[in-house]
């Protein structure tokens, strides 16, 4: 009897070291796959934005559809990585979170003063369901704006942060 | 409306149906009993037709005549014949016979609100009896035991069509099984009346009120509190502690006036200057009576010159401040004891009730609101715990401090004490009458604020209708209504709540006016010091709070007893699919399924399956097609083992299903339903629900498979996206997509897709199917769909209808025989032309 096929054994990748990314004159990315085809005004999206920042990351042409996914940028060519990883960071701002100044709460919205590894912030919170967090400790939070800001471990942050941040949650 | 007499609706359970209006009943009614005392009347007219040895078997009341009045007709059964005696407006009884012989069927009608049995001879029908749906047990059992007759049986034999003989089959069939049919099988929520004492269930609690077993159950329930015990009875020993010295600052505030304030007595001295005897040396006497008391503090008073002094004051007013000091300290380690041991035990309870309640099958759930599930695992478990933590504590705290306080009070002056007491029976008597007033309104109140919730929860969610209908106005003017509802309920709390506490203050205050009138003139009379009248009045101003306690007692009672009885019930249904002691763990299902003559009900009346049989190869792909309700979801949920057949097997690699270890079967069965279930959570944690510690590389491939990554990409936090309750929009087709994955992911032998692509669109499903088409090789497959164009990939296709199998085989097959298959196709094509036009 044959064994039924694997989910896995459909997915195929990129192959990392055959993949070129660059950026053109108009800024955009170009990618040129193994079998020589190229794409231009490529826009790189992470799968799992949160939890995994340099895997998974899938590469969509100008018309939004797959071309395919990057498992791994770091085996990517230097070349390559360098520019996928730029343009990863424009495109996912999240700053962390390392110290909450006060928090001021006025009818079920919450104004934060926080520093961040970004530099010093004051962004609204319209509801507690937006501050989400994990089970590691982590903590990912969207403001009125829809910005967003992240705590790596809240356990980590200072006591007075903590007291702070405890009401919230 | 459908036509009682065809037949079909032959075979309710009579634990579905509504109990009638007026139900006439003595206690003691409920054992059964097929052989009733007949009066004597009917009982010489009976005898006349029976022949010689003839005896009456069957002798059965009704409570429902033919003329629609209430009233009791009769029927008999003998060897021989049926005799019905049936009565019409105040003529006697009518007496009808009819030869067992000539019989051919018996059967029970279910009618709106009542029964009718009707027996049908080769010539024609009789409606023998009328019977409100109280007592359509009795006539179950009564039908059954007519069956028994052997007449009836000769009968039968010439017949020769007894049905297809499955449970509640259809076909003609006499009578029906009786109640005694298959009670494991058993619906438990849908009890409508208690099976011990008959009373109506209450169906917010699902449990008899009457029945419950207080004393029983509070038993059991120190069951739960025995492994606090070590910390329970050092904080019982703490209360009693508190308790005792609770009733001292009394006692020592009367030392306080007597002995150092003013210890020649000279207030009184001065009013009974005119004769009366000077209480000398008081404090002495009144100390007799307090042997106990008085060693505690003897040596404090002893050394104390009868004279007060600033210094004495000092000692004395440091000891009350010490008593309070130290009653507070001890008050607050036993109150963080046994806040400890409650939260224990409430953690305990809900961590048993919800495994277990994790443990029960899916029939348990079905028949349960899931609110009600969830307030017994929230609301009850508290209520328990707060009653074995606080209530019997309080409770005999409380009896304890007014026992103490009556024993003193007695002590030093029993006459004041008789005095001081005549207004506790009042006060008694009012907390027991408000307390029964104030919770009959709080219960109407609390179901008026229900009923907001009610209109909320339905308006709110339904909004797009009410507006599209433009009932805006409506449905305000009906929400006002019923917050006008609750403000009039408020305010009968309130007109009550305003008056209770002023009546208890004035009970209170009346006592101390007693106090005042007969103490003092008792003090005139040089009986009791100032400072006994100064203790009085102290202990009158303790009085009222453990009286109010004791008075809530009973209700607490029942409360707890009720609550008990609900969590217990979680706890004490056992699972009705569950493994047998020497399951078989499969570990590597092939796939090869064969029905045998499966029959399944799930009410025990109707049958959802009727007889399946068939086989499935490894590998093979089976389309269930059929009408809704004919039988396919029920197929696929006794092959996941949801339900076990009632009667006839389901053999997989060669086992039966029933002897297969739940846990190994549905490892490797993979289900995908209509309206799939999205936990609160991330796509990536759905999708990996079906393989704990599933790699990202994996989610991946099963979204790809599924046809889902390219929407969850969309998604600016991608798989890490919150879905469920508060999370992201995710829209029915999609969160199909989602479980598809999730059921893919899990690479189970036996793969199960009830209406599994009936959100998406056709041209997403197509692209779903041709990654279903590589995916369902090697396993077998389960498909259910109304689209028939969905089982396009199936080999054979099974057709069901009423819980048969109708046809099965391929579609070529299928539309050269031209039945119903063929049928359904063309009209769908039919359909699909005009969609496409």
């Amino acid at each position: 009897m044959n064994e039924p096929i694997k989910v896995t054994d459909e997915l195929e990748f990129l192959d990392a070291s055959k993949v070129s990314i660059a950026r053109n004159a108009y800024a955009e990315l170009v990618v040129q796959l193994p079998d020589g085809t190229t794409h231009t005004k490529v826009e790189p999206v992470r799968s799992f934005p949160v939890s995994e920042t340099v895997r998974y990351i899938a590469l969509l042409d100008s018309e939004g559809s797959e071309i395919g996914i990057v498992e791994d940028v770091r085996k990517l060519t230097p070349q390559s990585r360098d520019v996928l990883m730029d343009e990863l960071q424009k495109r996912y701002f999240m700053p962390k979170i390392t110290k909450i100044n006060s928090l001021d709460g006025q009818f079920g919205v919450t104004t934060w003063d926080v520093e961040t590894t970004q530099g010093d912030v004051e962004f609204g919170i319209r509801t507690r369901y937006d501050i989400v967090t994990l089970e590691s400790g982590r903590v990912l939070i969207k403001d009125a704006d829809g910005n967003r800001y992240e705590i790596e471990n809240y356990n980590k942050l200072d006591p007075k942060s903590i007291a702070l941040l405890q009401t919230q949650m | 409306m459908h036509n009682p007499m065809s037949g079909s609706r032959r075979g309710k359970s009579h634990r579905m149906g509504s109990f009638n209006g007026r139900p006439r009943r003595k206690k003691g009614n409920n054992e059964l009993t097929t052989k009733e005392d007949v009066p004597e009347l009917l009982q010489k007219q009976a005898q006349e037709l029976l022949e010689k040895g003839e005896e009456i078997k069957v002798a059965v009341s009704t409570d429902l005549r033919f003329d629609s009045t209430y009233g009791k007709d009769w029927l008999l059964a003998t060897d021989k014949r049926l005799i019905a005696f049936n009565q019409s407006g105040v003529l006697g009884h009518d007496m009808r016979e009819v030869a067992l012989t000539s019989v051919e069927d018996i059967e029970i009608l279910e009618m709106y609100g009542n029964n009718i049995l009707k027996v049908t001879t080769s010539e024609n029908a009789f409606e023998l009896a009328r019977y409100s749906k109280r007592l359509t047990p009795k006539f179950n059992l009564a039908v059954s035991e007519l069956e028994k007759l052997p007449a009836l049986k000769d009968a039968d034999s010439g017949d020769g069509a007894r049905g297809r003989g499955g449970p509640g089959s259809g076909g003609r069939r006499r009578g029906r099984r009786g109640p005694g049919g298959n009670p494991g099988m058993q619906p438990g929520g849908d009890k409508s009346r208690c099976e011990k004492c008959g009373e109506p269930i209450p169906t917010w609690s699902g449990v008899c009120v009457n029945c419950v077993q207080n004393s029983k159950l509070i038993f059991r329930l120190f069951k739960y509190a025995i492994p606090f015990l070590y910390i329970m009875i050092p904080a019982f020993l703490l209360m009693l502690v508190i308790r005792f010295v609770a009733v001292l600052p009394p006692i020592l505030s009367k030392e306080l006036v007597d002995n150092i304030l003013d210890p020649a007595g000279t207030v009184i001295s001065a009013a009974v200057d005119n004769g009366g005897p000077v209480p000398e040396q008081l404090p002495e006497t009144s100390w007799g009576h307090l042997e106990g008391i008085k060693n505690v503090l003897s040596g404090w008073f002893g050394s104390m010159p009868l004279g007060g002094s600033f210094g004495h004051l000092i000692w004395l007013v440091a000891f009350m401040a010490g008593i309070r000091v130290f009653t507070m300290a001890v008050s607050s380690v036993r109150g963080y004891m046994m806040a400890w041991v409650g939260q224990n035990i409430t953690r305990r309870l809900q961590n048993e009730t919800y495994e277990h309640l994790n443990a029960l099958s899916i029939d348990f759930f079905h028949e349960r609101d899931t609110g009600n599930l969830m307030s017994r695992i929230t609301h009850d478990v508290s209520r328990l715990r707060d009653f074995i933590a606080n209530g019997l504590q309080d409770i005999i705290g409380d009896s304890l401090t007014l026992i103490n306080m009556c024993i003193i009070m007695f002590l030093f002056s029993w006459k004041l004490a008789l005095w001081t007491l005549i207004p506790i029976p009042c006060l008694i008597f009012f907390t027991i009458f408000f307390g029964k007033k104030m919770s009959k309104v709080y219960h109407v109140l609390w179901k008026r604020y229900a009923n907001i919730s009610t209109i909320l929860a339905s308006t709110i969610p339904g909004v797009r209708v009410v507006k599209a209908f433009a009932r805006e106005r409506y449905e305000i003017s009906r929400f006002s209504e019923m917050t006008y509802e609750v403000f009039s309920g408020e305010m009968n709390a309130a007109k009550l709540g305003s008056l209770y506490r002023p009546m208890m203050q004035l009970f209170t205050y009346s006592g101390s006016i007693i106090i005042w009138l007969v103490g003092g003139w008792q003090l005139f009379q040089g009986d009791i010091t100032l400072g006994i009248l100064v203790m009085f009045q102290s202990y009158i101003m303790q009085f009222f709070g453990p009286v109010y306690t004791l008075c809530q007692m009973n209700e607490r009672f029942i409360r707890a007893g009720t609550s008990a009885e609900r969590v217990f019930e979680i706890l004490d249904t056992p699972p009705s699919v569950a493994d047998k002691q020497d399951a078989v763990a499969l570990a590597n299902i092939r796939g090869a399924i064969e029905f045998k003559d499966v029959y399944f009900s799930y009410d025990n009346e109707k049958n959802a399956l009727n007889g399946i049989s068939f086989d499935v190869q490894p590998g093979e792909m089976i389309g269930l097609v059929g009408h809704s309700g004919a039988g396919k979801s029920t197929l696929v949920n006794l092959i996941t083992r949801f339900y076990d057949p009632n009667r006839g097997t389901i053999v997989i690699d060669g086992h039966n299903s029933k002897d297969i270890r739940i846990k190994a079967l549905r490892q490797q069965v993979g289900v995908v339903l209509q309206d799939p279930f999205l936990f609160a959570g991330t796509i990536a944690e759905n999708i990996g629900y079906s393989k704990p510690g599933s790699s990202r590389h994996e989610i991946i491939a099963a979204a790809k498979a599924a046809n889902a990554h390219d929407f969850i990409i969309k998604f600016p936090d991608g798989y890490d996206t919150m879905v469920g309750e508060r999370g992201a929009r995710v829209s029915g087709g999609e969160r199909q997509r989602i479980s598809i994955a999730r059921a893919i992911l899990k690479n189970p032998r036996i793969l199960i897709l009830d209406e599994a692509t009936s959100s998406i669109d056709t041209e997403t499903e197509s692209k779903i199917q041709e990654a279903l088409e590589r995916l369902v090789q090697g396993r077998t497959v389960f498909a259910i769909a109304h689209r028939l164009s969905t089982l396009k990939y199936a080999n054979r296709l099974v057709v069901l209808k009423e819980g048969e199998v109708d046809e099965i085989g391929t579609h070529e097959e299928l539309i050269a025989k031209d039945g119903t298959y063929a049928n359904l196709c063309q009209k769908q094509t039919e359909l699909s032309k005009i969609r496409a036009w």
